[in-house]
């Protein structure tokens, strides 16, 4: 009885997958000198970081400067995220292959992955010069950025429509126009709308971090007590920065689902 | 009404879908096309409103050469074709009335369509056609929350409301149960027979042709092989169009 | 005269949600200070940028940041892999599925979450307090990033598998854990390869940026460089992470294509 084996090349693959893996970890561990034994350290080196930040600075003073700058990155993310969606939007019609010329939606796209291929802090940097220190270059960067990724996700939504609908608006007499308003728009807009969503929960991450260079948004703060050695407060922005993010991805999850669903109408 | 000359379609890839097919249809016939899968039904359909362009010949309709009108003169043509799919091509997050409502787009100011500013006559017309297909209390439910055949009737109101001269029906029953598909039968009889509308039906289902036919083609191989009254028609004449003997699984039947 | 049926009232999402988002949008960009006079003035300083932006400096950026690029590199392979598969049983834990225990369900699910609240590079900050200066905070802090995202993704990936070989497996007499390393853990290994083969890249661009709190790789150089607005030894080395993460996208597609 000959017992068929796996085929050679999916052995192949897995064990060249494998060596992969476990030579680059090896590789990368010992260019950065990083041996197992500082693993085992770290949590406990951690734990004392942690109860150093307890209990938290929860005084006025501290209050009157996190909350502001824990709203400010509230605001970033949000307008950033606008800014994203607003212009992403048509620009993704002309990235799909199926509402755009090939040339003009390849081009498109290689525009966009170019855009998205920038994280928002190296955008920051060099809009610093031009917009100055402040949370407009954070928003600016935060935007430019989901321009781009919105707009790549946006256009596959597009490029996976029905175009059953479209046809039927074409065989009584509908215009490209008609074809686009009612038979695209009214397929895409619910997922569309939820990546938008979606960016903005992870525009706010983004944006709470921008204060490192000055962009505006309460990372400036953390660093700041972290560099003073102030733990406890540097714990509340932690804390409040936490809260934030959780009640902001909580809403915006429960907003999703229902987009998504839909409203129950019948009768 | 609708003169085919000589029409003949050759899809890229060498694939003959019809050849050298002539026929004419009088105003107000009740037309069934029957055939095997690719005979060429659907694309027979197509060429009238040019969906499908053909690689030789000409179609008229109601004395407008479709076949070589410009771009606006297609729109026009087309506005005054209506036409039902087998998946019945809804768009499932848009209402019922808004379904139907694109019917009148060729009617209507693409900026006032856009922000939904229809003009009161364009609405009345869509609860009409809804009304006509027994349909009206749903006007404001989701398209994907309506079974298959609620979901047809829809698409029948929707061709309606342009207020078409021809009704073209793409296997519109294909996807549907018995007693469903006769329901969809009976409403496009009716409107051919209360309005006039020329209508054309392509059908898989040879006793649901005879049921409601009166006029029957049959197209085999991309030719036209049969043109009669339907109730002329022998088993033997079936045979022909289909090149073999007729199988249960050509009959609708009755119940499920 | 016919019936025609009644228009049904806008939904609350819509009656509230749409003036909400109206006003907080106009609300924001007023609070970020968008102000089109400051907005001018600054423009003019955009040569600045521009000029030295298109003008890279490709050999000083080979003498000076190749071994910065390298550690960049590294810091991604060695946390994406261990955050990665640290992820992998985690996210078995993570979901209802294949996790029946309601409290260690629940505890493993609100970890996952309360990681990914905090953004990569505050992690970057709290670690290079804690464990000092240098690349080991930064691997640290994308370790944590890639279990949060991977965590994410594979754990919701598990709550849609087909419960079906795994009931199986339990009915022919296996252990719960034996079932789910047989039946389940099959099932989404290949979304496991392909979400490894994102996060890595993504842990690459975060990578980048990790210097700028002194957790290692080109960012310290990047940073420095940013002062004395030499853009034109910075575009070198983002055109070069660029690269990288494009052949890296590249392969993953190659190597999806050859394993589904």
């Amino acid at each position: 009885m000959k017992i068929p084996q796996q085929p050679l090349n999916q052995k192949i693959l897995k064990y060249l997958i494998t060596v992969l893996i476990v030579l680059g970890s090896i590789w990368s561990a010992s260019g950065l000198e990083i041996t197992p034994d500082r693993f085992l350290s770290a949590p406990g080196k951690i734990w004392i970081l942690v109860s150093a930040m307890f209990p938290l600075d929860l005084s006025q003073e501290a209050i009157d400067r996190i909350v502001p700058k824990v709203a400010e990155s509230l605001f970033i993310a949000w307008a950033g995220t606008v800014i994203g969606a607003v212009f992403s939007f048509p620009i993704s019609f002309l990235a799909a292959n199926n509402t755009s010329i090939n040339t003009i939606s390849r081009l498109t796209k290689q525009i966009l992955n170019i855009i998205r291929a920038f994280p928002e802090l190296i955008l920051a940097f060099v809009l610093l010069p031009v917009t100055g220190l402040g949370p407009l270059t954070g928003t600016l960067a935060v935007g430019i950025h989901s321009i781009g990724t919105l707009g790549k996700l946006s256009s596959e939504v597009i490029e996976g429509i029905d175009d059953g609908p479209l046809e039927s608006i074409k065989s009584s007499g509908g215009s490209k126009l008609n074809e686009l308003f009612f038979g695209v728009v009214p397929q895409v807009m619910p997922t569309i709308t939820s990546y938008w969503l979606y960016r903005f929960e992870i525009n706010l991450r983004a944006s709470a971090v921008l204060g490192v260079v000055g962009a505006g948004g309460v990372g400036a703060e953390l660093i700041n007590q972290l560099r003073f050695r102030d733990f406890p407060r540097a714990g509340t922005v932690l804390v409040v920065t936490i809260l934030m993010v959780l009640i902001v991805d909580a809403i915006s999850a429960a907003i999703r689902r229902r987009i998504i669903k839909g409203r129950e109408i019948t009768v | 009404m609708i003169e085919f000359k000589n029409i003949s379609v050759i899809y890229p890839g060498g694939v003959k879908a019809l050849n050298n097919v002539s026929l004419n249809i009088e105003k107000g016939d009740f037309v069934i096309i029957v055939g095997m899968s690719g005979a060429g039904k659907s694309t027979l359909l197509r060429t009238i409103n040019n969906l499908v362009k053909p690689t030789e010949g000409e179609v008229i309709v109601d004395s407008r050469n479709v076949t070589k009108a410009s771009k606006k003169e297609l729109k026009i043509i087309r506005s005054d074709i209506g036409m039902i799919f087998q998946t019945f091509n809804l768009v499932n997050r848009s209402s019922v009335l808004k379904n139907v409502l694109t019917g009148r787009l060729s009617q209507v100011s693409t900026l006032r369509s856009i922000f939904g500013l229809w003009p009161k006559e364009d609405k009345d017309i869509a609860f009409e056609s809804l009304n006509k297909v027994e349909i009206l209390e749903k006007a404001y439910v989701r398209g994907s929350n309506l079974s298959g055949g609620q979901q047809q009737r829809v698409g029948i109101a929707r061709a309606l409301a342009q207020k078409p001269k021809v009704m073209l029906a793409d296997e519109p029953v294909a996807s549907l149960d018995p007693i469903t598909s006769r329901v969809v039968m009976k409403y496009l009889k009716q409107i051919n027979q209360e309005l006039g509308i020329t209508t054309i039906v392509n059908l898989h289902f040879l006793d649901l042709a005879k049921e409601f036919g009166e006029r029957l083609i049959g197209l085999k191989d991309g030719e036209l092989v049969y043109d009669g009254k339907v109730n002329d028609v022998s088993d033997q004449d079936f045979e022909n169009i289909y090149g073999r003997a007729i199988k249960s699984s050509d009959l609708l039947g009755e119940d499920d | 005269m016919i019936k025609v049926p009644k228009k049904p009232l806008p939904s609350l999402l819509t009656v509230v949600g749409f003036p909400f988002a109206i006003a907080l949008s106009v609300f924001s960009f007023f609070q970020v200070g968008f102000n089109l006079e400051d907005f001018k003035k600054n423009l003019a300083n955009r040569r600045l940028v521009t000029d030295t932006l298109f003008n890279p400096k490709w050999e000083w950026a080979f003498e000076n940041a190749a071994q910065a690029l390298v550690e960049t590199i590294q810091i991604a392979i060695l946390a994406s892999i261990l955050g990665c598969f640290i992820a992998l049983p985690l996210s078995f834990y993570a979901s209802k599925a294949t996790n029946q225990t309601t409290a260690t369900y629940l505890i493993y699910k609100s970890f996952l979450n309360f990681i990914r609240t905090i953004p990569d590079l505050f992690w970057a900050m709290l670690f290079t307090v804690a464990v000092g200066l240098g690349p080991f905070a930064g691997v640290l802090a994308l370790i944590m990033f890639s279990m949060a995202i991977m965590g994410k993704l594979l754990s919701e990936t598990i709550d849609s598998i087909d419960l079906g070989p795994l009931e199986a497996a339990k009915a022919s007499g296996a252990k719960h854990n034996q079932a789910v390393f047989t039946s389940a853990l099959p099932q989404i290994l290949p979304n496991f390869t392909a979400y490894f083969l994102y996060i890595f890249e993504l842990c690459i661009r975060a990578s980048v940026i990790l210097g700028l709190v002194g957790a290692g790789g080109v960012g310290r150089i990047i940073e420095t460089q940013r002062i004395f607005l030499r853009f034109d030894r910075i575009s070198p080395i983002i055109v070069l992470i660029l690269i990288a993460v494009i052949a890296i996208e590249q392969f993953s597609v190659w190597l999806r294509r050859k394993i589904l």
